[in-house]
């Protein structure tokens, strides 16, 4: 049901403006209108108070640092938003920023320094073994340079060329130690004069020939001795990063204050962002928005006793165009079908919501068109089980599990109605018989089962539409949906006629409602009605026909079921079950799938259009996604100080 | 050979229903992709155009199931 709203305004002292906001902020049960719009009320806007957006800007710069800070904490951050706030001053919070900001910086670049060598060292260690067997250990010379290359097998030849063209460069003043490292690859290790050094590397580079590049501290080091001490190296490393981190958590231990710092600039962000529909006179503020009737008075009292006596709640008539903004309330086990209500729009203000006609119906349609006792326990079953998996982190997929779960117990029913368990398995194993309609058989009861379904559902719409008319005052559709009632009557009524169900006297009268009814049609929408009145008609045989789509899926399901089992049954019993297991899955995917959105097509199109007026626009209250913030947590010891708490105006 | 002929005839009626949809779907589920990309919150609408186009092939069921069950009595 949609929540009855109250237009109200909020008078009081300018002084009091903050607390007002904060108290609205906590509460979030006030969806704010811009009270400078509002006709009739004098006042002007605050959003030129330049102290207001000076403080907005150093509190959103504030925030951004803190968050850049929290970036750094990583996995320290807390879960769960702060609900309160230790009271810190603005200077001194920053101060604490301007300190802390460099050490976490460092001791976080030292943190990925010492985790990239763990990284990278194993790698060099791995080369240098390989290219070890090809040379000698050389005593240190501070003299001469190695570099070691690994080429692919396939380019063996470049070690030739590259000693042709050390030779043009040095003479014999070098040296290359080359040979096969492994079935892909041919090591060479190079050692020429230190002086020479940028001449050979730029010539590497120039023929593009990739050397095995040490970590600097290794460089120059003969490459036996430096595998040994890259060996040692990695041995050391794991204490030294659990040492960096412990560093960083014990410079993290502020993180919590900032955290909470975090959210109580957003809050207060807020209220600064809110001050631009606070209308103002010279000594006066006016808030106007809309609440739920019912949290009137809870809000009345907390204005009392926070903002003094002097501050007041009153209720305002609404102007004739107010359209108050829409909030959904139903009972725990059908809200899940909330979330189908808002998949199309909110209804308007006034008029009805249909969650609760969906959360039998869909549940239902979906049961008679998969109609199959082991469908629906599987579907049970995944229903349960994702509810339980993700259902406490994701509402949503809790949601979902629910309707789900409704939809497959409803599935299980009706497959006892039709003596389904995998399509005709049930009966060819333990012969199982249909409560009422076999639906491999019986299809035409099957078809009048589904119009009869349409004709009650689309009636029922109908029904609502004209029950929403009478309260909106709305002559003209009152009058075209209750012709629309006679006409389907009417049409019922002749159909049995014709089938010998009702007796052949009703006939007659039942063809003079028709008359009537489409003379209504075509009245009340004339001149247009000349067109529409028969389109009118149309569409509601069109509209009941359209539920044979029940009964269509339905027959697919158990059609497809059997040929599972068919084809299972000409094969050897483990490839059989094999086989039919797999048509079966498939089976009960599109059995999970496509009545989910046919019977959502059907209230969309067919029922929705009967009585469904959308158009509302969402109840959001300010304040209303933010944890409530006791006061009692707030410092106001040094009101004179800049502070990010809320400040007399 | 008659019920033969009957099955045809039901078959052509629920098959040409299908095409008729299925050409209507691909071009509405299209645009209305194209719309979700740029409004999500489209979603329950996009979901109910594209499911509007379905009913010619019900509408080609029951002439199917008519052709079916009354002059196939």
């Amino acid at each position: 049901m949609l929540v009855p709203m109250a237009k109200v305004e909020i008078v009081g002292h300018r002084r009091h403006l903050d607390a007002v906001l904060a108290l609205l902020q906590r509460h979030g049960a006030v969806h704010l209108l811009d009270a400078t719009a509002v006709p009739g009320l004098r006042v002007s806007s605050l959003a030129v108070d330049e102290g207001y957006a000076r403080e907005g800007e150093e509190l959103r710069q504030l925030g951004l640092r803190i968050e850049g800070l929290l970036d750094l904490a990583g996995n320290l951050r807390l879960r769960s938003e702060p609900d309160t706030f230790p009271g810190t001053d603005l200077d001194e919070l920053l101060a604490d920023l301007d300190e802390m900001a460099p050490r976490l910086e460092t001791a976080v670049k030292r943190i990925d320094e010492l985790e990239n060598e763990h990284a990278a060292l194993p790698r060099h260690v791995e080369s240098l073994r390989r290219l070890l067997p090809l040379i000698p250990e050389l005593p240190r010379l501070e003299t001469y340079e190695t570099v070691a290359l690994l080429i692919d097998s396939r380019h063996a030849g470049v070690v030739e060329l590259l000693r042709d063209e050390l030779t043009e460069m040095l003479g014999s003043r070098f040296d290359v130690l080359s040979g096969q490292i492994d079935r892909d690859t041919v090591g060479a290790v190079l050692v020429f004069p230190r002086r020479e050094s940028r001449r050979i590397h730029a010539m590497l580079s120039r023929e593009q020939v990739s050397r095995v590049q040490l970590p600097e501290q290794f460089r120059g080091v003969p490459l036996a001795s430096a595998v040994v001490s890259m060996e040692r190296r990695i041995g050391l490393l794991p204490t030294e990063i659990r040492e960096a981190k412990a560093a960083l958590a014990a410079l993290l231990s502020p993180v919590e204050r900032w955290e909470r710092a975090r959210a109580h600039i957003g809050r207060r962000i807020a209220q600064i962002e809110a001050l631009r529909l606070v209308g103002t006179t010279e000594k006066t503020f006016v808030i106007v928005g809309w609440a739920p009737r019912r949290r009137l008075e809870e809000l009345a009292d907390s204005l009392t006793v926070e903002a003094g006596a002097e501050t007041l709640l009153a209720e305002l008539e609404p102007a004739p165009d107010d359209e108050p903004p829409i909030l959904l309330t139903n009972p725990a086990p059908v809200r899940p079908f909330q979330l189908f209500v808002r998949m199309l729009a909110l209804p308007r203000y006034g008029t009805l919501d249909p969650t609760m006609l969906m959360s039998f119906f869909v549940p239902l349609f979906f049961g008679i068109m998969l109609g199959d006792v082991a469908y629906g326990l599987v579907l049970l079953g995944v229903a349960v089980w994702a509810g339980k998996r993700w259902g406490r982190r994701t509402p949503v997929v809790a949601d979902l599990a629910r309707i789900l779960g409704l939809g497959a117990a409803w599935a299980v029913v009706w497959g006892f109605v039709f003596g389904e368990i995998l399509g005709d398995l049930g009966h060819r194993v333990a012969g199982l018989e249909p409560i009422w309609i076999n639906r491999e058989e019986a299809i035409e009861p099957l078809l009048v089962l589904a119009v009869a379904i349409g004709v009650t559902h689309v009636l029922l719409g109908l029904a609502l539409g004209v029950w929403v008319s009478a309260r909106r005052g709305d002559r003209r559709r009152l009058t075209e949906r209750a012709a629309l009632m006679l006409t389907l009557v009417a049409l019922c009524v002749i159909a049995g006629a014709a089938a010998d169900v009702l007796p052949h006297g009703a006939m007659t009268p039942a063809v003079v409602a028709v008359i009537v009814a489409f003379v209504l049609l075509v009245a009340v929408q004339w001149p247009l009605g000349a067109i529409l009145g028969p389109l009118d008609l149309l569409g509601i045989v069109t509209n009941v026909l359209s539920y044979l789509r029940i009964a269509a899926l339905g027959l697919a399901s158990v059609f497809l079921a059997r040929v599972a089992n068919e084809l299972g049954a000409t094969a050897p019993l483990a490839i059989g079950i094999v086989i039919a297991a797999l048509f079966h899955v498939l089976n009960l995917a599109l059995g999970a799938f496509s009545p989910t959105i046919q019977a959502l097509r059907l209230h969309y199109v067919e029922f929705f259009d009967k009585f469904y007026e959308p158009g509302g626009a969402p109840f959001q209250p300010f304040g209303g996604s933010i944890a409530p913030v006791p006061d009692t947590s707030l410092d106001r010891s040094a009101p004179r100080r800049r502070s990010i708490e809320p400040q007399p105006s | 050979m008659e019920t033969g002929l009957l099955g045809i005839g039901a078959g052509i009626a629920v098959g040409l229903a299908a095409i008729g949809a299925g050409v209507a779907q691909g071009r509405i589920g299209s645009a209305g992709i194209g719309a979700m990309a740029e409004k999500p919150e489209m979603m329950g609408r996009v979901i109910l155009l594209i499911a509007i186009p379905e009913t010619l092939v019900i509408l080609g069921f029951a002439v199917a199931a008519m052709i079916m069950f009354i002059l196939g009595g």
